[in-house]
């Protein structure tokens, strides 16, 4: 609490204002349908906020749920049964994460560099794969699973809402009471403090970046299910929207704080700004301008306040303000 | 004294912070030409008071005149405008600049063109550091020097700046005894060409060597002003802490046991450590003592498996493997590393975790933490260590330095480790405190552990340690029990690496 409680207010002031001046916004079909349209964006953000409490960024997120999702169609195009495929599919993404990983920890590569090349070859190699050719998995054996888990209820409750809440509630879970949660904040807070307390900060940051090639292989399972087919081209909105969604959720991008619940403010609001502006027929062009401005006010505001936090403490001059905290 | 206005002239200075008053009505009158000494136990509110007086924090209540005139000193740039300068123990260099542009940056010296003299830098830098004594090429980029190194490049800068005022905020504690001493002969010399130095240093023999006059805090409050060196330590220190501090170093008797720690030949990989044996027996306290850049702090720090070394390490007779901190931890060895920010805190963490991130390992079973076993021995710590905190859940960087090393202290000894290393564990933190650190490593070692100390606070090390080491240019050039040392004699082997002269 208090890091994103800024942005659930607004989140909350925004929803009674689209509830009184759209008929349609309070609707439970628009709820769902906020819900599920913002699935992909939501699983890839639990990764990345585990990336950003690591003090790094996955750039490559998009194009790792574009690759899983080329996998995970030529998978079912070659008649493989459900269960295989989705397991490929989910191997791979984590394939892709600990390469980043590795080629982060063991080759000591600034994980800007690194997943700003693996933005470029995963992406590549999702064109590769099938000739630049999206690959339609309508009627093929086992879609009716992948369709019945994107698009079928239990009871009111869309099954892919329910899966959200599923990982909101495991990732939670893995960042408050594992030894690896810990460790995590650890080494996002402080790594030489990290490390000399025996914690593997190289281990640690190469599960990091498993779990974010992890969470695109779950992300591509639910875009490929919602496209009915797997696209070779990365969705080019989705890195902004995921990594904005973290960091409005205030997890800080200096690393060592934040947490899941944070993200799932922070996507729902992004969320609900893009509906509103859908229901109040402003041009999709103005999208991006509304989603930019609430990244750098959301943002901003926090660093203002952590700026007022420390002025009170030690820190003497202005200069080192903004530095990383470690 | 003279009939001129003070220089500075602080008046009901009031300051709070959310749920602390942390200055409360505070009266400061500094004069040109007078070393002036704050003192008081952490939290008492100097390092506050220093940072108002040098614009860098705003007060909710108070006047500041400087020559008699009423100013806002709202901002740093005002005070330094007004020759205010400060000194604090936090580094404010740019690392990736040389020394020289470090030691000039914001007042470079321009040639006829205004492009940068850089040859007159040169000069200029080499010369600063002539007079401080600091051995370092003025071209390196800060950011390559050891910490020592820094500050004292962060201290050539502010000396060289023009000051009316130096404001000198522990400015000595990351400091070698002789590079303290070097600074403190600049310091009498600005003064004596009137410039007015308020002085803040946990080193009493420091504030007694170089000022004339004290202000005591408590609790943010003016306890008393009074005359040095005619006021006795003693007395100071009870006005400090409101009590008698009897037994500063508790003196034990020990029964050295089997040998807990054996090293063999132990030398870093870069050279700065030359192989070096020692063997350290359960309850045994050892100190290393010696200048920057002898050696010391890379002995805890390959015993610690922070840095790459070769030799051979046993503790309780199994090898000790020293490739890394976790594999050292796990051969037996802690280590309490000397630079807190750096390389201890979790700033951006509760108190209580800043304590449980060294049990993890204790706290977890199959990977899951026990959150109320957590819960439960952080509060026993935070009463056994004394830690003065609202609540666990507070962040570490709103403790008090001292409250801050007894969370890092403490961590580590509340696991099961044979040997602690602890690598300047007294550094900026009160009397107080300290006494309390003191008593704590003590009952770690009855409780049998193998301590070994590394301080540059020579009467620390004479008051706490059994035997003594001192390191001279990366090897080990003597070593004593220290009931046959006095400081004096110490100091002469630290500073030249030669023998023991005989007792006076």
């Amino acid at each position: 609490m208090g890091r994103y409680a800024g942005v659930l207010v607004a989140l909350v002031l925004l929803c009674v204002y689209l509830s009184i001046t759209q008929d349609v916004f309070l609707t439970w079909g628009n709820i769902t349908n906020i819900a599920k349209s913002n699935s992909v964006v939501f699983v890839l953000a639990i990764g990345a906020t585990f990336v950003v409490i690591s003090a790094g960024i996955d750039l490559s997120t998009a194009s790792t749920t574009a690759a899983a999702g080329m996998v995970l169609g030529l998978a079912m195009e070659a008649g493989w049964s459900i269960v295989p495929v989705l397991a490929a599919t989910v191997l791979f993404g984590v394939f892709l994460g600990l390469v980043n990983g590795i080629l982060i920890t063991k080759l000591r590569i600034s994980f800007l560099v690194v997943t700003l090349g693996t933005l470029s070859i995963y992406q590549s190699f999702a064109l590769i794969v099938n000739d630049g050719q999206t690959i339609s998995v309508f009627g093929e054996p086992g879609f009716s699973v992948l369709s019945d888990f994107v698009n079928d209820q239990i009871g009111p409750f869309p099954i892919l809402l329910i899966f959200d809440l599923v990982l909101l509630l495991v990732a939670g879970g893995v960042l408050r009471y594992t030894g690896f949660g810990r460790a995590l904040f650890a080494v996002g807070s402080n790594p030489e403090a990290a490390r000399l307390n025996g914690i593997e900060v190289g281990r640690i940051i190469l599960i990091t970046y498993g779990i974010a090639g992890l969470a695109a292989g779950l992300a591509s399972i639910v875009q490929v299910g919602r496209l009915t087919g797997a696209s070779a081209q990365a969705d080019p909105t989705l890195l902004l929207t995921v990594v904005a969604a973290v960091l409005i959720g205030g997890t800080a991008y200096t690393g060592g704080e934040g947490g899941v619940l944070g993200t799932l403010i922070g996507v729902l609001f992004l969320g609900v700004v893009q509906n509103g502006l859908t229901l109040s027929d402003v041009s999709s062009f103005w999208h991006g301008t509304v989603s930019g401005v609430i990244l750098i006010g959301a943002v901003g505001l926090g660093v203002r306040r952590d700026l007022n936090w420390s002025a009170r403490r030690r820190r003497t001059t202005p200069a080192r303000l903004d530095e990383p905290s470690q | 004294m003279t009939d001129a206005p003070p220089l500075l002239r602080l008046t009901g200075i009031t300051k709070r912070f959310p749920g602390i008053v942390a200055l409360d009505g505070v009266d400061l009158t500094l004069h040109a030409g007078v070393v002036h000494a704050l003192t008081g136990e952490n939290g008492s509110g100097k390092s506050t008071l220093a940072r108002v007086a040098a614009g860098a924090l705003a007060r909710d209540a108070g006047r500041i005149e400087v020559d008699g005139v009423e100013r806002p000193l709202g901002s740093p740039k005002e005070a330094l405008d007004l020759g205010i300068v400060t000194i604090t123990q936090e580094l404010t260099l740019a690392p990736t600049l040389s020394v020289a542009e470090n030691i000039f940056i914001g007042r470079l010296p321009r040639g006829r063109t205004r492009a940068i003299d850089w040859a007159k830098l040169r000069a200029d830098a080499r010369e600063v550091l002539d007079r401080l004594d600091v051995r370092v090429d003025e071209r390196r980029p800060v950011g390559r020097l050891s910490v020592e190194l820094q500050q004292e490049v962060e201290i050539a800068r502010a000396v060289s700046s023009p000051s009316r005022l130096l404001i000198l905020d522990e400015a000595t504690s990351s400091l070698s005894e002789a590079a303290a001493r070097r600074l403190l002969e600049v310091v009498e010399e600005l003064r004596s060409r009137g410039v007015a130095v308020l002085m803040i240093s946990h080193r009493l023999h420091e504030l007694y060597g170089a000022a004339t006059t004290a202000t005591v805090l408590r609790d943010g409050r003016v306890v008393a002003d009074v005359r040095l060196p005619s006021t006795p330590p003693s007395a100071l220190v009870r006005l400090m802490v409101g009590r008698e501090l009897r037994d500063y170093y508790r003196k034990r008797t020990i029964e050295p046991g089997e040998p807990v720690l054996e090293v063999d030949k132990l030398r870093s990989r870069d050279g700065r450590l030359a192989p070096t044996t020692l063997t350290v027996r359960r309850g045994e306290i050892v100190g290393v003592a010696g200048l920057a850049g002898s050696g010391k702090a890379e002995f805890g720090l390959a015993l610690a498996g922070a840095i790459p070394s070769e030799g051979s390490v046993r503790v309780l007779g199994r090898p000790a493997d020293l490739s890394q901190p976790h594999s050292a931890l796990a051969g037996g060895i802690g280590l309490v590393p000397d630079d807190r920010q750096r390389s201890a805190l979790l700033p951006t963490r509760s108190v209580a975790e800043n304590f449980s991130v060294a049990w993890t390992g204790e706290l977890t079973r199959a990977g899951v933490l026990d959150a109320r076993a957590e819960r439960r021995r952080v509060r026993a710590a935070i009463e056994r260590y004394d830690v003065t905190t609202g609540s666990p859940q507070r962040r570490i960087t709103a403790l008090s330095g001292g409250n801050q090393q007894k969370v890092v202290l403490g961590r580590v000894f509340d696991r099961d480790l044979a040997v602690l290393v602890l690598s300047e564990p007294t550094r900026g933190i009160d009397v107080g405190a300290k006494s309390e650190i003191y008593r704590l490593m003590q009952d770690r070692a009855e409780r049998g552990a193998a301590i070994v100390v590394i301080s540059s606070e020579l009467a620390e090390l004479l008051g706490i340690a059994d035997r003594i080491l001192v390191f001279f240019r990366g090897e080990v050039r003597g070593e004593f029990a220290a009931a046959e040392l006095d400081e004096e004699r110490l100091a002469h082997v630290v500073v030249s690496g030669g023998p023991l002269e005989p007792a006076a």
